[in-house]
């Protein structure tokens, strides 16, 4: 098999198989650090602050927004796209990266797609409440019903969206769980806890690693992999065709489905980055996620940033070259100058300007700015969301109809709970879960790495 | 009981592969093998396969027909709708739908076969035959059969270094 010569060992250390369960299985024996209490007390406080918005959403009804009849999507569908943007990363990572046989997502790949899962339940909640009676929101579903039998309209972007984004849900999260069949093993067989044996042996399901498994593990793989990969363009084409089929000036583009899709592995890319520099920090991980693989990541995102770019600026050109005065208006006197310039600027800086800076070896080496330009970009995703959603709407074609857009206390704690939401999941991630795939690990370690040590010691937990 | 399994276990993945090729040479049934991750060449000479590509290849023609014929039953038979004269048999925009729909069951029903099929369930019972197989080790299990050598196997087994062999 052909070897790359650029990519230097996946992982360091000069690790044996053995060491590489112990290593990665370790935070879940480990006593809880004050930390992880810190940050759950505050996750779970914010997700109480979001379940609260929730009750007063759900009892009093959409009302309690700042959305008006002009500008009737505010930030629910903002959180809505950001979050499943950020979704995207999951099952981008894995599946584009698994199909293009980079073995380097070997020591992402789980926690993206863990990020992945919790991001997509985060974003699901947006559009359900948005439906105003959410107790109805089973109306989607296309059943034989009393109503006539009355189904939905089959042409209609958001029932494609429903049903997209059910989709991507269950195929992330199979997917996720697929690949963690064979570590749950791992944990069952060298645990000496009767607990965690029971447990994790149950989440196994009856793993065992022989080839029978591995075989239909591959092929399964494959398949899911596969239509997984299809899925993650025709969810956020789908997301934008939401956009593009009205006839909202800003909106009405055939540019959106391929502009929402990188958007949508932009943010994602950058969340990644800012969880793995996380987790490398805080359970020392460097030996497994390596500064080269934080280094790729930086690599694709300045590609992305670059298609971002050109994405926004040919945004502004055709708005120009069409010479349609409605779409002159919302980019040149409603975005660039105007009522939201900051929110423009704000975007563009962050997602085409900023993350140009990890062109530079030395700012890709520091973490430090690395992290900082992945938060940025993931803030920048949100103006972007911002600025196509509030911008169009707020001044279309009647002035008459025009209208500002503030968000309600309801809305933005309702964003804060998301958040809280999607902390509370990775944190349970990082305790119970192990956050690399162990299998997928071992069977780089070869990779770029002379022969591990013979005899490796097979010791269970103590 | 009788003892009747054989079970060598291996550090090293290279090890196995050349230990199971001197193994099937010599005409010996290896009754399965199993690593801590999969290793194509032992799957390979394990000559063990799986059609689950090609089955969801089927379900998803079959399912992509179902959606479609069940788009046009609803919106065409059941209960036609008139969105501003459009036509009710929309086929171009039903393309999308049908897709993710198709991708959805797809999904599904191979979930459904991976779980069926390789016996991976909840309250499944493992069968580990040596614990060590899920963290570093890899192992060939020969269950015993009626004339086989078992010095010359020993013999095999130890002409690639296994780190254990015992009897169970």
């Amino acid at each position: 098999m052909y070897k790359s010569q650029v990519r230097g060992p996946l992982v360091l250390g000069n690790k044996t198989l053995g060491q590489i369960s112990k290593d990665i299985t370790a935070p879940l024996y480990a006593t809880v650090p004050n930390w992880w209490k810190i940050g759950f007390a505050l996750a779970s406080l914010f997700t109480a602050l979001g379940l609260w918005a929730i009750y007063v959403t759900v009892s009093q009804g959409i009302g309690t927004w700042g959305v008006n009849n002009s500008v009737g999507w505010g930030w629910a569908i903002i959180n809505f796209v950001w979050w499943i943007g950020i979704g995207h990363a999951g099952t981008a990572f894995s599946i584009f990266l698994l199909i293009l046989r980079q073995k380097w997502r070997t020591s992402i790949n789980r926690a993206a797609e863990a990020m992945t899962v919790v991001a997509v339940g985060c974003a699901a909640l947006f559009p359900a409440l948005h439906m105003g009676r959410v107790w109805l929101a089973f109306y989607i579903i296309p059943y034989p019903n009393t109503r006539g039998p009355l189904w939905v309209n089959y042409n209609s972007p958001l029932f494609w969206d429903f049903i997209a984004i059910s989709a991507y849900l269950l195929i992330s999260l199979s997917f996720w769980y697929l690949g963690m069949i064979p570590d749950f093993a791992t944990i069952r067989d060298t645990t000496t806890s009767k607990t965690k044996k029971a447990i994790y042996g149950f989440l196994a399901m009856g793993w065992n690693g022989s080839t029978y498994h591995w075989t239909r593990f591959e092929s399964l793989s494959k398949v899911l992999g596969g239509i997984a990969a299809v899925l993650v363009v025709s969810v956020h084409s789908i997301v934008s065709t939401d956009f593009a089929v009205s006839v909202i000036p800003g909106w009405h583009t055939t540019l959106f489905p391929p502009y929402f899709v990188v958007g949508a592995i932009f943010s994602g890319f950058a969340m990644v980055m800012t969880l793995m520099v996380i987790i490398r920090k805080l359970f020392k991980f460097q030996e497994y996620i390596t500064d080269s693989h934080l280094n790729a990541v930086s690599k694709i995102l300045i590609f992305i940033s670059l298609i971002m770019g050109t994405a926004y600026l040919t945004e502004i050109f055709v708005a120009w070259y069409s010479g349609n005065p409605f779409e002159m208006f919302t980019f040149f006197h409603n975005r660039i100058t105007g009522e939201y310039t900051f929110q423009f600027w704000a975007m563009f800086v962050c997602n085409a300007i900023i993350p140009q800076l990890l062109w530079s070896k030395k700012i890709r080496a520091n973490l430090k700015i690395v992290f900082i330009i992945s938060i940025i970009i993931n803030i920048g995703m949100w103006y972007e969301r911002f600025n196509i959603v509030v911008t169009s709407l707020a001044n279309d074609y009647l002035p008459s109809n025009w209208a500002a857009y503030q968000p309600s206390f309801v809305e933005i704690c309702l964003y804060l709970g998301t958040i809280g939401l999607f902390a509370t999941g990775v944190l349970l991630f990082f305790r119970y879960v192990p956050m690399i795939a162990i299998s997928e690990v071992k069977s780089v370690l070869k990779f770029g790495n002379e022969k591990p040590k013979k005899k490796g010691a097979h010791d269970g937990q103590e | 009981m009788d003892k009747n399994k054989i079970i060598g276990v291996f550090d090293d993945e290279e090890d196995v592969v050349k230990c199971m090729k001197k193994m099937l040479e010599n005409n010996i049934k290896i009754t399965e093998v199993y690593s801590p991750y999969p290793v194509h060449e032992i799957l390979e000479l394990k000559k063990s396969k799986s059609i689950l590509t090609i089955v969801a290849f089927i379900y998803g023609i079959l399912a992509a027909l179902l959606v479609l014929s069940f788009l046009y039953y609803t919106s065409v038979i059941s209960w036609p709708l008139n969105y501003g004269g459009k036509p009710s048999s929309a086929f171009p925009s039903f393309i999308v739908i049908t897709v993710v729909l198709t991708i959805f069951s797809v999904t599904i029903l191979s979930l459904f076969t991976f779980s069926v099929r390789a016996k991976v369930w909840p309250g499944q019972d493992d069968m580990v035959i040596d614990e060590r197989a899920t963290d570093d080790k890899f192992v060939i299990y020969i269950e015993k059969y009626e004339g086989l050598d078992e010095q010359k196997l020993t013999n095999i087994f130890n002409e690639f270094s296994p780190s254990e062999i015992y009897e169970k």
